[in-house]
């Protein structure tokens, strides 16, 4: 049994779509990237037995589980620590992620604490695992089917950004959805 | 009127705003509220009191008091005195019949004075009970505050952002501005917050000024959630400095709610922030040094001042607001009569200490200032200027002074001396119960102007000093806060498979389905749909399947356990049903397992049962210690379920590997390659045709079902699958069953494996397999074309004795069919049984096994 069933690395060109497509369609990339195709294990088991290549990032959430963040093949990863003893799965499919540039939009999302990253918690409501990548953006992964969802509360809380910036008590910013769900 | 341009002033006069007040255009600048616009425009009238519908006007232009609140906008209780003035504002005046001059509820001030003392509807209204809701209505609506649309939608946004503060101080008078820079010095993350819209912009060295914008309160912690109007704050603080300083309190005499009665800062404020001239004639009487600071800003305004009373050296018995039209003309001091329009009235200021309560301080009386201060505060907060009593002077005013007419301790709640006194000759003995009996502190001043005041005069009353009598219990919110700030933006999280803008581009009408967003048809008719699927090809979203991976050494032995019948003599790429039980032997959940591997198995769940299965098994496993992952798959992998005669073919052209019925049988699970994809495919089909479930990576899923709807697979929805499924009698757990069904009563006996060693539920569905059910799951075929809802009742010698679970309209049966629960003896096939619809009791059939295809041929092909 091959598994890979469970890895996008593995289908062909072409065939892959992240969940965030049309919720970042028009978004300001320069103030949130879709990180949703990029590789995600998964690793159950002792995660001290874990050996993290360069470009990988393990994030532990617990002694016995954790991911690791590759900039390699995921399903290869996920069978190199499976010979290497620790049972992995690939994850990308299972995992949205976006890398926000503003904290103060992540502060309006979730109140896990920034400076003690990474972490999991809610945002937005969902469980998510956030990371802070190299350049200070903030990493955000939820499960891919709340994807969609949690992209528009991030847009939407961009667009709150704007129109609350500046104002003061009593001043009424211009809603534009005034049924306020971005669901 | 406005006095000519002077420094200091907060407005703008070259940036004209104009507004509507009560109807009337007004005119302001920039910088203005909306409260001193309308009173340099002429306004006086500003609210109608809670009670008496008293006419009240500006007290203390801060933000305290409710002699201000007004709709603006659409929006409730608005204090107009504090509110920034806006272009094109609509402001009104609320708790009125006509108009804020004319009021004709003010009737009940002339004649309801006697008939409505404290208290009177506790006692009037209370027989006969049942006449109750009318009063209620009555009451509510003669008396209250702004009115709130049930049916408004959002008439602005709100937000909600988490921060975090090394320092955090609450005030930015003098006291809070020194604090904040003094913590600044020592490093950053210092926030001070103000009320004062002025400190807006105000440069502090290495602190940051959020204003105006107010704390709600002090929470374990360090929590402290600060209004700032549209974002809503959640501080967390490791230090905490309060320097809310100090409020001017009230002087309780007759008259003292009159239209031109105030309190020196609410003056000063109008005079100094607004240049407004706010009276020609101006007395000052006041119990500390802010009346002779406030009449000397009078003078130099141009108004005249001809008598200033310091209460400290005078202490005069009786005193006296007397106008007409709900207006001071002239204050008369034992006998002797002053005309003003306008009275200046000073009971000292009384330490802001609410949110160091809240907080966990110890508040007492000092006997020295004749106020209560905070004495013990708690760990991580502290205290610093006025607000600990420091700059504060003795005040001693009488309670209550003596004269004719209405005089007010609470103007909130139209609270009297009389009131008070009523309520502790009734026995209301304590502070808390006089409270809670004459409403004194619940109104919308939370206290801030009449919780002094009320314990000076019940000390008076009650011969207690107050530092025996103490104070009442201050809880959050510190001021009034809008409920849409509390609740925030609107989220509502939901689940989206990855073909779902496939599904919503095609057509398909969308409906929530649990946590999910799934498509209910395409087109107007779903039966369309199931006649593809029985005729030809159909495909549907299956992803929202729960799906785990169970992988170990020890993997079947944790599934034996788990579930009631069998799984360690299945193959490898072998499948079988299974039905999950409770320990007291009821349905949880259902799926299949599916053995990939002699240590990996693949469990699917019902679409809403994953999170709760995941749980269910790790908990066991947990207990039983077996080595085994379970690893809840769900979101990693999508799946589409292609079903109809035609799905073998499909699936071969998109497909090398040999999908025929002799190399792939029912029951099979194999890896395959589908148009570039990888996929295990598991040949079973719920909807009783030739069908596969291909579950593939997620990303794919648009490519993929792109491809399958290319090969002329006709998209179904969850409505179609509902009625596939019903003419299969195919049970869907939480539908057609509840907490009670257990296996032998939902007809599934054939299932559990009671010679198994243990497994979870296996004591109960031992007994249930030699005991009678009272009631069975059996399916049913209507007499007439009637359809019942689910729900409706199935009767029994005119008696309910079982409800339908399920019922469509089959053009495959050529009939109505359901299933439903019956009782025993009525749940032989070919029973009739009686269902109400529509009020009519219409005949029906039991009928066992499946509607259609009963051999199950067309599947197993």
């Amino acid at each position: 049994m091959s598994r890979a069933f469970l890895s996008p690395s593995r289908c062909d060109a072409g065939t892959l779509t992240s969940p965030l497509r049309r919720a970042l369609e028009g978004a300001n990339s320069a103030a949130v990237r879709d990180l949703s195709l990029e590789g995600v294990v998964e690793i159950r088991g002792d995660s001290d037995l874990v050996e993290v290549a360069e470009g990988e990032d393990l994030v532990r959430l617990s002694p016995q589980r954790g991911y690791i963040f590759t900039d390699g093949d995921p399903a290869d990863v996920a069978e190199r620590l499976r010979a290497g003893g620790v049972l992995a799965y690939d994850a990308t499919g299972a995992l949205a992620g976006m890398a926000i540039e503003s904290e103060q939009v992540v502060r309006r999302l979730t109140d896990l604490d920034l400076d003690e990253l990474p972490t999991s918690g809610p945002f937005a409501h969902v469980t998510a695992i956030v990371r802070r990548a190299d350049d200070g953006w903030v990493e955000v992964y939820v499960q891919q089917e709340y994807g969609h969802y949690v992209a528009e509360a991030v847009v939407d809380a961009l667009t709150g950004l704007d129109t609350s910036r500046g104002l003061t008590r009593g001043q009424t910013p211009d809603v534009s959805d005034p049924d306020g769900s971005p669901a | 009127m406005r006095l000519e341009p002077r420094s200091g002033e907060r407005i703008d006069r070259s940036k004209p705003v104009s507004f509507s007040f009560a109807g009337w255009k007004v005119a302001g600048f920039e910088g203005d509220t909306l409260g001193s616009a309308a009173f340099a425009a002429g306004k006086r009238v500003f609210s109608r009191s809670f009670k008496y519908h008293r006419p009240r006007g500006l007290l203390c232009c801060s933000g305290h008091c409710p002699n201000c609140l007004m709709t603006v906008d659409g929006v409730p209780n608005v204090r107009v005195c504090t509110e920034p003035i806006r272009e094109g504002a609509v402001v009104e005046g609320q708790n009125v019949r006509w108009s804020l001059d004319f009021d004709f509820m003010s009737v009940t001030d002339k004649v309801g004075g006697p008939f409505t003392p404290v208290g009177f509807y506790y006692r009037t209204f209370i027989r006969p009970r049942r006449l109750w809701p009318f009063y209620e209505k009555f009451l509510r609506s003669a008396a209250g505050l702004g009115e709130l649309d049930e049916h408004a939608g959002y008439s602005r946004r709100y937000d909600t952002e988490h921060r975090k503060a090394r320092v955090l101080v609450v005030g930015g008078g003098p006291a809070g501005r020194a604090a904040a820079l003094a913590a600044a010095a020592s490093g950053d993350g210092v926030v001070l917050v103000d009320e004062d819209a002025s400190l807006n912009g105000m440069q502090l060295d290495g602190v940051e000024v959020l204003a105006p914008a107010r704390a709600l309160g002090i929470w374990e912690g360090g929590l402290v959630p600060v209004d700032a109007g549209t974002v809503l704050y959640r501080f967390r603080a490791a230090r905490i400095i309060v320097a809310t300083g100090a409020i001017e309190q009230p002087l309780v005499f007759p008259g003292n709610d009159l239209i031109g009665v105030m309190l020196p800062g609410g003056v000063r404020r109008l005079v100094n922030d607004f240049s407004i001239k706010p009276g020609n004639r101006a007395i000052v009487v006041a119990a500390d040094d802010e009346g002779f600071e406030v009449a000397d800003d009078l003078s130099e305004a141009g108004v005249a001042v001809p008598r200033v009373i310091d209460l400290r050296e005078t202490r005069p018995r009786e005193l006296v607001a007397q106008g007409g039209k709900g207006r001071v003309r002239r204050l008369v001091v034992d006998g002797e009569s002053f005309d003003c329009d306008l009275l200046v009235a000073s009971g000292g200021r009384q330490p802001a200490y609410s949110l160091l309560a809240q907080a966990g301080a110890r508040i007492e009386f000092d006997s020295e200032l004749g106020v209560f201060v905070p004495t013990e505060l708690p760990s991580g907060v502290e205290a610093v200027g006025s607000v600990t009593g420091d700059g504060l002077g003795k005040v001693d005013p009488e309670p209550a002074y003596g004269g004719k007419g209405k005089c007010f301790v609470c103007v909130c709640e139209d609270v009297t001396t009389k009131d008070m006194k009523r309520a502790i000759a009734e026995g209301f003995d304590s502070i808390e119960l006089a409270k809670r009996y004459t409403t004194t502190t619940m109104g919308p001043c939370q206290g801030k102007l009449c919780h002094l005041p009320s314990i000076r005069l019940y000390s008076k009353e009650t011969r207690v000093y107050e530092a025996a009598i103490g104070t009442t219990t201050a809880r959050p919110p510190w001021a009034p806060v809008e409920l849409g700030l509390l609740a925030g933006r609107e989220l509502t999280p939901a689940r989206r498979t990855s073909m779902h803008w496939s599904h919503a581009e095609a057509g398909a009408t969308i409906q929530w389905a649990g946590p999910w967003k799934r498509p209910y048809a395409y087109g107007e008719k779903p039966e369309d749909e199931v006649r593809a699927v029985h005729e030809s090809l159909g495909v549907i979203d299956v992803s929202t399947l729960g799906k785990l991976f169970v992988e170990g050494p020890e993997a079947v032995a944790l599934l034996e356990r788990l579930y009631p019948n069998r799984f360690g003599d299945m193959k490898s790429g072998r499948i079988r049903y299974g039905v999950l039980t409770s320990d007291a032997g009821r349905i949880m959940d259902d799926g299949t397992i599916a053995r990939l591997a002699d240590d990996l198995y693949y469990v699917t769940t019902t679409s809403t049962g994953a999170d709760a299965v995941t749980a269910w098994f790790e908990w066991w496993n947990a207990v039983w210690g077996y080595e085994a992952e379970i690893v809840n798959v769900t979101g990693a992998i999508a799946a589409v379920n292609l079903a109809g005669p035609q799905s073998r073919d499909a699936l071969q052209r998109l497909t090398e590997a040999d999908v025929s019925a002799e190399a792939f049988k029912y029951l099979d699970a194999q890896e395959i390659d589908v148009a570039g994809v990888p996929t295990l495919a598991l040949r079973i089909g719920f909807v009783g045709e030739l069908g596969y479930e291909l579950h593939f990576p997620s990303p794919a899923g648009e490519y993929l079902w792109g491809q399958l709807v290319a090969e002329g697979a006709r998209p179904f929805g969850l409505e179609p699958q509902r009625i596939l499924r019903l003419e299969k009698g195919h049970v869907i757990v939480g539908q057609d069953t509840d907490s009670e069904s257990n296996l032998y009563s939902a007809g599934m006996s054939w299932l559990p494996k009671l010679d198994k060693d243990d497994f979870v539920g296996k004591y109960a569905l031992e007994h249930f397999a030699e005991r009678e059910e009272k009631e069975r799951l059996v399916g049913f075929t209507m007499e007439e074309d009637v359809l019942p809802a689910e729900g409706a009742q199935i009767v029994v010698e005119g008696f309910p004795a079982g409800r339908v679970t399920s019922a469509r309209r089959s053009e495959a049966v050529g009939s109505v069919i359901g299933l439903a629960w019956v009782p025993t003896d009525r749940a032989k096939n070919g029973t009739r049984v009686e269902i109400r619809v529509d009020r009519l009791l219409r005949g029906a059939r039991v009928t066992h096994g499946a509607f259609f295809d009963s051999a199950g041929q067309r599947m197993r092909s």
